[in-house]
């Protein structure tokens, strides 16, 4: 798994994920997202294009980022999730919760 | 899941040696060929063990482990030295560093499997606990371990105890379930819960995670669904209960999806709501599929989630099959579907890797002749077949009724 974050207008951070988030993995996916919330960017897109499954360790990350996010103030969402990864999504519902978009502009619109 | 070992090692011939020799024993290898990319890799994702070539450039063994050993995540790794030197003075000094083995090549293979086991054997106890040990902090100490480890072998029983041994039976009904566990203390879970004569509570859950902290919130979860299902009750109003009950009492990142319902034997109808759970297969005798969406949101993580329940009907014939994901998630055995061109616009089911609900209702269909039990067996032989193993990596769980004709 690797991780690139670019940071976007607005002091959005766009954190890029390639590989399977599975089991242990999941930490460093945490420790990635909460590394930017450490430094006051609370305005997060995760782009999932590039990854082929999570499970639920990965969602444990998604939602525990999410609310820290919304305690500050700030937001996540999701960018350009693959077939997998939008089904686990949907089974858990987390896409009423979450707010997902197709395109990197869609995704820092929502923060306007 | 498979416990994971990283070589390390700048001789890629001996990579590749060690690899084809740990993979088939079920373990998960990555490798890395030299010091730095070690480190960077154990720090990413730390391994269960990593095995370490002594003289490599630039960065050398004895500096990775000291850097290994100084860094939170990774000080508790178990590490085996293997070098081409036997001298005594760099066994010792590799021990002194915080090795916990030592293999000098040239070395036998059956011996490099061995003493692999042998040190995993000593550490798991402990891996076990880690979540715990993260949990306390610095309160921790390490006389705590032993104590903690007979806790955790309770903690297994306990749990052991409160899953149901056989599948309960019902007039009209047949009736099989599956659980198997990748470690001692399992996070998925099923019950059935009498209500009344004719109505009978069945639920099939996965906690979040594993380890001691989601047995901890399953046991939770099933004596809470115990005490609080009463027939009166709707499935949503349940499940929205149960949601509320961990939204308060756990942390965000613990959470659990579920499916309750309420199997009715007078009128063969199914009662349910979905807490974010993979969708329950519903076989009909005249061959279509159906699946159990309806409910809400995963349990436990938003105080704001709403359930909804819906109803079936069970025609004579028809089939019901409830699971986790640790069985559509089962990975493939074949190296072909794990192509070098790995292609991320296509899914990983897509290209075959994992087995998947398409494959599970498949299997479904084409045995739904057989008994319950039967089935079960066809379901367990096919994920045998998919993944090439018959080692279980991660927590299964799977519950079939099947409405007599």
């Amino acid at each position: 798994m690797n991780f690139e974050t670019t940071i976007g207008k607005q002091n959005i951070s766009i954190l890029h994920v390639e590989g399977k988030i599975l089991g242990n993995a999941a930490d460093a996916f945490r420790r990635q997202m909460n590394e930017q919330l450490q430094t006051g960017r609370d305005r997060l897109v995760v782009d999932l294009m590039n990854v082929p499954l999570i499970d639920s360790s990965a969602l444990g990350a998604i939602v525990v980022t999410l609310k820290s996010c919304q305690r500050s103030g700030g937001k996540l969402v999701l960018l350009n999730p693959q077939k997998t990864v939008r089904e686990v999504l949907e089974v858990t519902q987390l896409n009423t919760v979450i707010e997902i978009y197709d395109t990197e502009e869609g995704a820092c619109a929502a923060f306007i | 899941m498979a416990e994971t070992i990283l070589i390390v090692d700048d001789d890629l011939d001996i990579l590749e040696l060690l690899k084809m020799n740990l993979e088939p024993e079920g373990y998960n290898i990555r490798t890395a060929n030299d010091g730095e990319s070690a480190v960077r890799s154990a720090c990413e994702n730390p391994p269960d063990l990593i095995l370490l070539d002594v003289m490599m450039p630039h960065k050398d063994g004895f500096q990775v482990i000291e850097e290994l050993k100084n860094i939170k995540d990774t000080k508790n790794v178990p590490v085996i030295l293997v070098t081409a030197r036997g001298q005594t003075e760099d066994k010792v000094l590799g021990l002194d560093t915080g090795a916990d083995d030592y293999i000098t090549k040239p070395f036998d293979l059956r011996e490099v499997t061995a003493r692999v086991e042998a040190v995993l054997g000593r550490t798991r106890p402990i891996k076990y606990i880690n979540p715990l040990m993260h949990a306390m902090g610095d309160k921790f100490s390490e006389e705590g371990l032993q104590q903690l480890a007979g806790h955790l072998q309770a903690a297994a029983a306990i749990q052991k105890k409160l899953l149901p041994e056989q599948a309960p039976s019902f007039e009209g009904f047949d009736i099989a379930t599956l659980l198997q566990s990748s470690t001692s203390v399992s996070g998925d879970f099923y019950d059935f819960i009498p209500l009344s004569e004719t109505r009978i509570g069945l639920v099939l859950g996965d906690v979040k995670g594993n380890g001691i902290p989601a047995a901890l919130l399953m046991v939770m979860i099933r004596t809470a669904l115990r005490l609080l299902c009463h027939e009166e009750d709707t499935p949503a109003s349940i499940l929205k209960r149960i949601n509320d009950l961990v939204v308060r009492d756990t942390e965000a990142d613990l959470f659990a999806t579920m499916v309750y319902g309420i199997l009715d034997i007078t009128n063969s109808t199914f009662t349910y709501s979905n807490g974010g759970h993979c969708y329950p297969f519903h076989w009909k005798a005249t061959s279509e599929m159906g699946v159990l969406k309806t409910g809400g949101m995963l349990i436990g993580a938003f105080e704001e989630a709403t359930f909804s329940s819906d109803r079936c009907s069970l025609s004579p014939g028809d089939i019901l099959v409830f699971y986790t994901d640790g069985i559509t998630e089962t990975e493939t055995g074949s190296s072909e579907a794990f192509s070098k061109n790995e292609n991320a616009s296509t899914s990983a089911v897509e290209r075959n890797m994992f087995y998947g609900g398409d494959r599970l209702a498949t299997c479904i269909s084409k045995n739904a002749e057989l008994s319950a039990a039967a089935l079960c067996d066809s379901i367990v032989n096919d994920l045998t077949v998919f993944s090439g193993d018959t080692n279980t990596h991660d927590d299964r769980a799977l519950i079939i009724i099947k409405r007599n004709i």
